[in-house]
């Protein structure tokens, strides 16, 4: 499909129309108006310049059209040699923009969840070294109180009493002891972690529910 | 074709970084906006992927013999994503498209014409591979989980079947895809040789942030489904008869323990020397089996690190970073080296290896590349 430009050649433009001088009316006849004249040199000039504009739009589209005629290159907002036309590039950027905010939204996910396991891994790692340091003193000193325990094991007065029976029973006084104090404080100890961990739960969950409510539903990343 | 002048125009774009993969797809979904599903939530790491594969291709252009291969993997590898030839076709255009727009003033009908023909060669190419591929293996194998143990409170083992089988050496990897996190896929060796039965293991470790990693550790269960790529990955067994130091850091343990099993099918095994590593005793989630392995296989002798004790006096293994545990025990010289984990830890291990003498041919470490 062709369309016909006009004939090149010189031609009337809104600057000549501008320049165009009437000589005054004479004295004592009817002339024309001038402020006629002037209204209708300001509405040619008008015209002028929507010609040419649109003269110019369709010599454009004219050239884009033969250039798909000739190299079959497909027409989707850009020229035959794929440079994006102002629109389409306006297009992409707007669609650019909300990805680009649907990235965040899931890298701050993505950060605040990176954040609650760091959090969670310290907490443990502290856990474990005071539960660790807390188990060898608890032995310590079930070691000291059943070391005592036994040393204070009065002799038998039973006459079969021998060195041996002597000996069994400061052992048994140890053992007593040492398993009273290990129970004692292993459960002192396991009540208070239970108590770290309610603690820990409970505050994993206000800070869950103080997230921002308006996140995309499925968003990856989240826990 | 004038390479060089693809080259330098690839270069002059390639400065605007993030922001060309970000007109590059936005252009794209905008041509086609049905391939929009193809593609996770966010596309961050996707953007760093492409503009990966980019440069690769752009830098490799002269050298076909590594070009082809490459271009081909990545169109096998694009089947699992739903990728169709069609698909094609709106790529290419939003490449031109883009370059175009980022070439500014550079841009001329002749750049054009030359780009068109690059992309159309490559896009051929990966097509054809494709194509080839659909005869052989399905776009992704469907799989079950059997069994999945959590062995600490970030680090879980799980065995899965396939339906159909899925062909890998030991030591490749396959990437995963989970339900809960559609679209994200993420590389896991497997952590056996290949089984009569098909069964596969893998050993996953919570990644901080990660999606993916702590849904596999958390929420897997037996009969969970996951969808496997095929196979990739050249951290293989190396049949060249020497012995062989294995350092593994964390879960980085799967693939070296797959090819552990190969060795043991070998007439005679050449002596293994086994570090593995961990930031914690309980890092070391896999001990028991290895000790079994050990046990059973002479040639075999397992040393084992942790880098932070928090005062865990009973810990009977060695203290320290695993590259100076390594380079405790000697220098390893005349050994094949196989070292999988953390890229830190790998580079670190790797360097004090080649340092200490050991050529770099020697040295196997698992790459990725792009694609991770």
């Amino acid at each position: 499909m062709m369309v016909s430009l006009p004939p090149t050649g010189p031609r009337l433009t809104p600057e000549q129309v501008q320049q165009t001088r009437f000589p005054p009316s004479r004295l004592g006849r009817r002339g024309l108006d001038e402020n006629e004249i002037r209204a209708f040199r300001d509405r040619v000039e008008q015209e002028l310049v929507m010609l040419s504009n649109e003269k110019a739009s369709l010599a454009h589209e004219v050239e884009r059209l033969r250039h798909r005629l000739l190299t079959g290159a497909p027409d989707d907002g850009q020229s035959a040699d794929f440079r994006p036309d102002g629109s389409h590039v306006q297009a992409v950027q707007i669609l650019a923009q909300a990805q680009q905010t649907a990235d965040r939204y899931v890298y701050d996910a993505q950060e605040y969840c990176r954040e609650l396991t760091q959090d969670a891994r310290r907490a443990r790692d502290e856990i474990v070294t005071e539960a660790r340091a807390n188990a060898a003193s608890v032995l310590d000193q079930a070691h000291r109180d059943a070391s005592r325990a036994a040393a204070a094991v009065p002799p038998s007065a039973e006459p079969l009493s021998t060195g041996e029976r002597q000996r069994v029973q400061a052992e048994l006084a140890y053992l007593r002891t040492f398993s009273d104090v290990c129970r004692t404080h292993l459960r002192a100890y396991l009540e208070a972690l239970a108590r770290n961990v309610e603690e820990w739960e409970r505050a994993e969950k206000a800070s869950l529910s103080s997230l921002p409510p308006d996140l995309p539903a499925g968003l990856p990343g989240m826990p | 074709m004038d390479t060089d002048r693809l080259k330098e125009n690839f270069a002059q774009v390639a400065r605007y970084g993030d922001e060309v993969a970000l007109f590059f797809y936005s252009d794209l979904f905008l041509r086609a906006p049905q391939a929009r599903a193809l593609f996770p939530v966010s596309m961050s790491a996707q953007r760093d992927r492409l503009l990966g594969a980019l440069v690769k291709i752009v830098s490799e252009v002269d050298s076909l013999d590594t070009l082809v291969p490459f271009l081909r993997g990545l169109g096998r590898d694009h089947r699992k994503f739903g990728t169709i030839a069609e698909h094609y076709d709106a790529v290419g255009a939003s490449l031109l498209v883009t370059l175009a727009h980022y070439s500014g003033s550079m841009w001329t009908s002749e750049l054009a014409a030359d780009w068109k023909a690059a992309y159309a060669l490559i896009a051929q190419t990966m097509i054809e591979a494709a194509r080839e591929d659909e005869d052989q293996h399905p776009p992704w194998w469907d799989a079950a989980v059997i069994t999945h143990e959590r062995r600490a409170f970030d680090i879980a083992t799980f065995r899965v079947a396939t339906l159909q089988p899925l062909p890998y050496a030991a030591g490749q990897s396959v990437a995963i895809e989970f339900d809960e996190c559609p679209r994200t896929w993420r590389f896991y060796s497997m952590a056996n040789a290949p089984r009569a039965d098909g069964t596969m293991d893998f050993h996953v470790r919570m990644v901080d942030g990660g999606a993916l990693s702590s849904a596999l550790t958390r929420r897997l269960r037996p009969g969970s489904r996951l969808r496997l790529g095929p196979a990739v990955g050249g951290l293989t067994l190396d049949r060249s008869g020497r012995d062989i130091l294995m350092v593994a850091g964390s879960t980085g343990l799967a693939p070296l323990k797959a090819i552990l099993e190969e060795v043991a099918t070998l007439g005679s095994p050449p002596r293994v020397n086994l570090f593995f590593g961990a930031r914690t005793a309980d890092g070391l989630y896999d001990l028991p089996d290895l000790e079994k392995m050990s046990a059973e296989w002479r040639w075999l002798s397992i040393t084992h690190a942790v880098s932070h004790d928090f005062g865990d006096r009973s810990y009977g293994g060695e203290r320290g970073a695993i590259p100076d545990v390594v380079a405790r025990h000697g220098l390893w010289r005349g050994h094949d080296a196989y070292i999988c984990g953390s890229s830190a830890m790998v580079q670190a291990t790797a360097e004090r290896l080649a340092s200490a003498g050991l050529p770099n041919d020697q040295i196997h470490v698992e790459d990725f590349g792009w694609s991770r």
